[in-house]
């Protein structure tokens, strides 16, 4: 007699699991690389670094960043300026997660102006200094030097603020 | 028992919300059948993109990027680069600062800042953060504190679009409607030259607008006033901006119509609009000689 209520015990905590993934929140990340961190701050650790294209899932969200938990499993926060939220689809739970952007976001992504389309122009346009963008794409900033600059400026998070 | 029972009641409101936020989601994604995409599905799929897609706020960030690139390598072609490594990299820094407390801390390949050698006075940026600023403005500067603002008034024209919102619709429209018919990522020659096409066109409205005719007033106006407040959250003093225009005021050369003098609205009205935006702040941050000081030893070479 006491299986009855345990069998439905599972049942229903499936359901629950179930209804859990359906609903939550995915976001697409819309940048070339983001870096997963592990508190909602710039000046936080990188947990991971993700690509554009990566679907993540929501676990709460934050002053502008979102909790999220990537295909592998690892949990970190991303800012909401690296990712496009609501258009992904969760029910393709045998799907990896990157497959699951809908038809429509797929079909946009790498589309419309593209590589393509600037090799095309580049080759009627040679007075477009390409190579000079590539260089300016070129410069970083690490991390750690900005860190060291904003501490010696008194800036950001070393006091700077009103 | 009695906790068994609310237990099952519990779970059944659960999965009742479940189920109504399914169909939510299934409005959202116009009901689109998700998972692998076919070409069916892309076709299908396709007619969902083009309705969605109608103004420049639906320019996707990859797509921005290669505008900017293309904006970019024209700026390149009429102004050469001041190489000055060192120089270089401190203005990258104030700019990932500024950057950093924007509206869009995160662009598609990052923000990057570049000093073009000529004595026009100007500052530029192109989609996606592409940012220019001329060594004829930074030698009118005397501190960080208006490096900084000039930098997070160039930042706030990216992370309000201004560029893209350059673009003639008409061209918008044109392009979205090829998209609508093409599934696939690589372009046959016809359509690959019909977009090539309005590739230069979309070039042609951003770069007249940045480097001959000038943003609209208002979205200088708007530019200024995002600047005050991410200079502000940065921890610059933002009456930099302030410091900066005055030297545009008591400018009479400049007046002679070139570059920033030709593209921007007049300093002192400019002046009236920051002063008033700041004198509303509860506070603001102080000058600190440390970034005045870094500022001198960066600049001191400027020829």
């Amino acid at each position: 007699m006491k299986k009855l209520p345990r069998l439905k015990t599972l049942l229903v905590c499936v359901f629950i699991v179930l209804v859990t993934v359906l609903v939550a929140e995915t976001l697409m990340v819309k940048v070339q690389t983001t870096y997963l961190r592990n508190e909602p701050k710039f000046y936080a650790s990188t947990v991971a670094v993700l690509n554009a294209g990566e679907v993540v899932e929501t676990i709460s969200e934050a002053n502008g960043w979102y909790q999220v938990r990537t295909a592998k499993g690892t949990v970190g926060w991303l800012h909401s300026s690296a990712v496009q939220t609501g258009k992904f689809n969760l029910a393709a739970i045998d799907k990896s997660l990157k497959t699951q952007a809908t038809a429509d976001e797929i079909a946009l992504a790498g589309k419309g102006f593209n590589k393509q389309v600037e090799e095309s122009y580049r080759a009627q346009h040679s007075e477009a200094n390409f190579s000079g963008v590539d260089r300016m794409l070129k410069i970083k900033v690490t991390q750690s030097r900005l860190l060291e600059f904003l501490k010696e400026g008194k800036l950001g998070i070393y006091g700077g603020r009103p | 028992m009695r906790t068994y029972r609310k237990f099952q009641i519990c779970s059944c409101l659960v999965l009742l919300v479940g189920l109504m936020s399914c169909t939510t989601l299934e409005e959202q994604i116009g009901a689109v059948s998700p998972v692998k995409v076919s070409a069916s599905d892309a076709q299908a799929a396709v007619k969902v993109g083009k309705a969605l897609r109608n103004s420049f706020a639906d320019i996707t960030e990859e797509e921005e990027y290669y505008i900017g690139r293309a904006v970019s390598a024209l700026i390149l072609s009429m102004y050469p680069v001041y190489e000055n490594n060192a120089l270089t990299r401190y203005i990258n820094m104030v700019g990932q600062a500024v950057a950093m407390n924007s509206g869009r801390p995160e662009i598609y390949a990052g923000y990057h800042f570049l000093i073009l050698d000529t004595e026009e006075v100007n500052a530029l940026s192109a989609p996606s953060g592409f940012i220019f600023i001329t060594k004829g403005l930074l030698k009118r500067c005397h501190d960080e504190e208006m490096i900084a603002n000039i930098l997070a008034h160039e930042v706030s024209h990216v992370t309000a679009k201004h560029g893209l919102q350059s673009i003639k619709k008409s061209r918008l429209v044109d392009a979205f409607t090829i998209l609508g018919q093409e599934a696939t990522k690589k372009y046959g020659p016809q359509e690959l030259a019909q977009l090539t096409s309005i590739f230069e066109g979309v070039l042609t409205d951003i770069v007249g607008d940045l480097v001959e005719r000038g943003y609209d007033r208002k979205y200088e106006y708007e530019a200024d006033k995002l600047a005050v407040k991410v200079a502000t959250s940065t921890g610059y003093d933002p009456d930099g901006l302030i410091d900066f225009l005055q030297t545009m005021v008591d400018d009479s050369a400049g007046q002679s119509g070139k570059g920033w003098f030709k593209t921007h609205p007049s300093a002192n009205d400019r002046m009236g609009r920051v002063q008033k935006q700041i004198s509303g702040l509860k506070s603001v941050p102080e000058v600190q000689q440390v970034r005045t000081s870094r500022f001198q030893k960066s600049t001191q070479g400027l020829k």
